[in-house]
C-alpha cells in the first residue's frame, strides 16, 4: 500500500519535464478533438496521474482533468486538509474536494461551452463511474479514449531511467538480502520493508511463496518515486535440481531480450531449461513494463504478442505452477537496449544474467 | 468496559482455527449470506475485488489475493468458484479450501467467470461493489446473462460482515497484538533528526516480523502547525515534535487500528492539555457503546466533549474527517460520524477515534479498537492511553 515517501524534486525530474508530459497529453487531446481529457486513478493504480503531476493518491479513487487548452485539475474524495501536502508534493496547483464525482466535474466544466470529455483508458474505468460522469453533463459528449498516458509512459525519459537504476539496486539487494537461506517468511518480508521503504520507496510489495519441496521464493515489487521495479530470487535452494533449471530459463529469457522481442520470443529461449522442471509443471515467461507493474500488467490487452520497446524498462519473470501444488518465480528488471537488456536489479557483488 | 491483556504474545502464535473451526466458519458465512440473499430476491452474489478493496472475495475465500482483480461467483445453492487475474494466487485459494474451483481471471476474456454464470441462468445478480467494477468485465457480465437484472450487493455484504465472529474475533485480537508492537517500535526510534519515512520503514519491518500482512498509516510530525497527517515526508523530527499516527496492521485478512501520539522528548503544557482532551472523548465514547447504539450516538459523545470545553469547531470538516470507523476484512468500514444512523450491534468492531487539530497543539491522533458486548465494549489493544513521549528527544 502507498505508505512511502513522497517528495517532488526538481533535480531529480526537471520542471520542463513535467511540461512536457502535460503537453504531449494536451497535444493528442487536440488531434483527438477532445477538449477535456479525465484521468482515474485510485490507491491500488494510479500511476497515469503521478506521472503527469506526482500526485499520490494514497487512499480512495481520485480523477485528474486535463483540458486540451488549460492546466489540470485534480479532483478527490479526500478532505480539502490535505490539498496543501499534495500541492507540495505535485505539479498541480488547482485542487477540488467533493462527495462525488459526478457533482465534481459538473463544477469544473460549468460555465464552459459543451464540448467533448474523454475518458483514458476508459475500460479499466469502474462502468458505475462513467455513468455518473455522462449523466452528469447533459450536452457534453463523452467519449472512450485509449491508454493515451500509459502509452507515453512506456519509454522512459532520461530522469526516469536514472531514477529507476537507484531503484533498481535497492531492489536487488533487498531480493538478495530477503533470499537468505534460513529466514522465514515473516523475516523475509521485514527485510524488504527495512531496506526498500528505508530508502525511501513510496510502495512496496513482497510475496513469498513456498515449491512443494519447501523451496521459498521471494518476489519484491516496489515503486521508488513513479517508477516501478520487481525482482524475484529463490532460497534454501539445497538440494533440487529444478531451481537451477528455472534460473537459466530466466538468464536464457533475459539474453534474448531487445526491441521487438515478445513473449513468446522470450519463452522460445527459456523453453529448453523449462523442459527440466518437475513433470506436469506449469511455467510461463512473460515481461512487463516497469508502467504497469501496479497491477503486473493484468489489465494488458493481448500482452503476449506485444513487443519490446527500445529505451523501455521491464521485468522478465518465468514462474511455474507445480502439481504437486506451490509457487515459485525468478524475475529482473532491465532496459532494454539496442542490442539486448541491462539489468538495474542485480544487487552488488550478484552475478545476473 | 473489559481491557485486553498480554496481547503480544498473541501476534506470534498460529492463528487460531483448524480445519474443523475453519469449516464452521465459512459454513456460517455461507448461511449468513445465502439468508440475506433470499430476502433481497438473488439468485447469484459476485464479489468483485479490486486491488485495494478486497474484502468481499477475502470473506468468501479466506485467501489472500496479490491479483489486481479477483472474483467470486456465489449462487444461492451450488459450487463456489473464485478467480484472481494473478495466476500466483492459485495455490494458496485452492490451500483453504473454501471455494470449490479457483481459476485466472483475464479482464478481456473472463469466459471461465461468465460460462459458469451463464450455466446458472439467474435472473436477479447482486455484485458486491459493482460500483467499482471496470467497464470491460461489466460488460462481460452483462453480455454473458442479457435478461439479468444486474444490482449492488456492497451493502448486502457490509451488513452480513458487520457482526463479526468468534472465529474472527480471536484473528482480530492477533491485529490487536501486531497494532501494539507496531507503536511500541514506533515510539521507540524516535529521536530528533530521523526523518517521518524512516519511522514508516521500521514499524513496517517490525509488524511484518510479527506476520502482518498489510498495514494502513499515516503520520504527521512538528508542532501545533500541523493540521492532519499523510503519507510519511522527508521532515526530520525536531526536539519538542508530537508525532502522530495511525496504524493499521492486517492480520489474516482483519485490519484494526491505534492511534496514539508521541513527542519528541518532554511535552509541554499544549502537548498535555491537547491529550487530557482528547483523552477524555475516548473514554466518552467508549462509556456510550453498548449494544444497539448507533454510529452516531458514539460520534456525538465525542464531540460533545470538544463542545463542552469550546472546541466544538473543530469536529467540523473543515478541520477532521471521522470520530472513527468499523474494522474487520475493510480497514475502513461504517463511519462513526454524526448524522449516521447505522447501528451497531454486539459484536461489531470500530475504533474511537477523535482525532483533529485545535489550537492546543496542533493535530492531535488518538483512538482505541473496541468490540460491542452485551453490557458495553471491551477495548482491543492493551496500549496504554497516555501521551508517550521518546527520552532520546530529552536529551537532545
Amino acid at each position: 500500500m502507498k505508505r512511502g515517501l513522497v517528495v517532488l524534486d526538481e533535480a531529480e525530474v526537471p520542471a520542463g519535464e513535467w511540461r512536457e508530459r502535460g503537453d504531449a497529453l494536451r497535444s493528442r487531446l487536440v488531434a483527438e478533438g477532445v477538449d477535456v481529457a479525465l484521468v482515474y486513478g485510485d490507491v491500488f493504480a494510479s500511476d497515469d496521474i503521478a506521472y503527469l503531476t506526482n500526485l499520490c493518491i494514497y487512499w480512495n479513487e481520485g480523477i485528474l482533468a486535463v483540458p486540451a487548452g488549460g492546466e489540470p485539475v485534480f479532483l478527490t474524495k479526500l478532505s480539502p486538509r490535505v490539498h496543501p501536502w499534495m500541492r507540495r508534493v505535485s505539479t498541480v496547483e488547482r485542487i477540488e474536494s467533493g462527495r462525488s464525482f459526478g457533482a465534481l466535474v459538473t463544477g469544473l466544466l460549468d460555465g464552459m461551452p459543451h464540448g467533448t470529455l474523454g475518458l483514458v483508458g476508459a475500460a479499466r474505468w469502474p462502468a458505475a463511474l462513467v455513468e455518473e460522469v455522462a449523466a452528469a453533463l447533459p450536452g457534453w459528449r463523452v467519449t472512450e479514449l485509449p491508454e493515451l498516458v500509459g502509452e507515453r509512459r512506456a519509454v522512459v525519459s532520461g530522469a526516469e531511467l536514472a531514477l529507476l537504476r537507484q531503484g533498481g539496486t535497492v531492489v536487488g539487494r533487498a531480493a538478495r538480502d530477503a533470499a537468505a537461506a534460513g529466514l522465514d517468511a515473516r523475516a523475509r518480508t521485514a527485510v524488504v520493508e527495512r531496506v526498500v521503504r528505508g530508502a525511501g520507496f513510496l510502495d512496496v510489495a513482497t510475496r513469498v511463496a513456498h515449491a512443494p519441496d519447501g523451496v521459498a521464493c521471494v518476489q519484491v515489487t516496489g515503486q521508488y518515486r513513479t517508477g516501478w521495479l520487481h525482482a524475484a530470487r529463490l532460497a534454501d535452494t539445497d538440494g533440487p535440481s529444478w531451481t537451477g533449471a528455472l534460473r537459466e530459463a530466466l538468464d536464457a529469457a533475459l539474453g534474448a531480450v531487445g526491441p521487438g522481442v515478445t513473449a513468446r520470443h522470450l519463452t522460445e529461449a527459456g523453453g529448453p531449461a523449462l523442459a527440466l522442471l518437475p513433470a506436469g509443471s506449469d511455467a510461463q515467461v512473460r515481461w512487463v513494463n516497469q508502467a504497469d507493474l501496479a497491477t503486473d500488467g493484468e489489465y494488458r490487452h493481448r500482452a503476449a504478442d506485444e513487443p519490446m520497446a527500445e529505451g523501455s524498462v521491464v521485468a522478465v519473470a518465468v514462474d511455474v505452477l507445480f502439481e504437486a501444488g506451490g509457487y515459485a518465480a525468478v524475475g529482473e528488471t532491465v532496459l532494454v537496449t539496442g542490442d539486448g537488456a541491462e539489468v538495474l536489479t542485480a544487487a552488488s557483488g550478484e552475478a545476473v544474467a | 468496559m473489559t481491557t485486553a491483556s498480554d496481547t503480544e504474545s498473541a501476534a506470534t502464535v498460529a492463528p487460531p482455527g483448524g480445519p474443523d473451526a475453519d469449516g464452521a466458519e465459512r459454513d456460517l458465512r455461507h448461511r449468513k449470506v445465502r439468508a440475506a440473499m433470499a430476502a433481497e430476491g438473488l439468485d447469484a452474489v459476485i464479489a468483485y475485488g479490486p486491488g485495494w478493496r478486497r474484502e468481499n472475495v477475502r470473506y468468501f475465500t479466506d485467501a489472500r489475493i496479490t491479483g489486481s482483480s479477483s472474483m467470486v461467483l456465489f449462487p444461492a445453492s451450488g459450487e463456489v468458484s473464485a478467480f484472481s487475474t494473478r495466476r500466483g494466487d492459485l495455490p494458496e485459494l485452492a490451500g483453504t479450501g473454501w471455494v470449490d474451483h479457483a481459476g485466472v481471471l483475464d479482464v478481456w476474456d473472463p469466459e471461465p467467470l461468465i460460462g459458469r454464470l451463464r450455466d446458472l441462468r439467474p435472473r436477479r445478480i447482486g455484485v458486491a461493489h459493482l460500483e467499482l467494477l471496470p467497464a470491460m468485465l461489466d460488460a462481460a457480465l452483462r453480455r454473458a446473462v442479457p435478461g439479468a437484472e444486474i444490482v449492488s450487493a456492497t451493502r448486502l455484504l457490509d451488513g452480513v460482515r458487520l457482526v463479526k465472529s468468534d472465529w474472527e474475533l480471536a484473528r482480530m485480537r492477533r491485529s490487536a497484538a501486531v497494532c501494539a508492537a507496531g507503536w511500541e517500535a514506533f515510539v521507540d526510534v524516535l529521536e530528533p533528526g530521523l526523518p517521518e519515512f524512516r519511522i514508516v520503514a521500521e514499524v513496517e519491518a517490525r509488524i511484518k516480523e510479527l506476520g502482518a500482512e498489510d498495514n494502513f498509516m499515516l503520520i504527521a510530525s512538528g508542532k501545533d502547525e500541523v493540521r492532519g497527517m499523510t503519507a510519511p515526508t522527508p521532515r526530520v523530527l525536531e526536539a519538542g515534535d508530537m508525532v502522530r499516527t495511525e496504524l493499521t496492521p492486517q492480520m489474516d485478512g482483519y485490519w484494526l487500528q491505534i492511534c496514539r501520539s508521541a513527542v519528541v522528548g518532554r511535552p509541554d503544557e499544549g502537548q498535555r492539555r491537547s491529550f487530557a482532551l482528547f483523552d477524555e472523548a475516548v473514554a466518552a465514547g467508549i462509556a456510550s457503546v453498548r449494544p444497539g447504539v448507533t454510529a452516531h450516538d458514539v460520534a456525538k459523545a465525542q464531540n460533545d466533549v470538544f463542545r463542552a470545553y469550546g472546541y466544538g469547531e473543530y469536529c467540523t470538516s473543515r478541520y477532521t474527517r471521522v470520530r472513527g470507523h468499523g474494522h474487520g476484512l475493510h480497514l475502513d468500514e461504517t463511519p462513526i460520524i454524526e448524522g449516521n444512523e447505522t447501528v451497531l450491534p454486539e459484536n461489531a468492531v470500530f475504533i474511537i477515534h477523535p482525532n483533529t487539530y485545535t489550537p492546543l497543539a496542533g493535530y492531535h491522533v488518538l483512538g482505541d479498537p473496541v468490540r460491542v458486548t452485551a453490557d458495553g465494549c471491551e477495548v482491543l489493544v492493551a496500549t496504554e492511553r497516555k501521551l508517550f513521549h521518546s527520552e532520546k528527544g530529552a536529551a537532545a
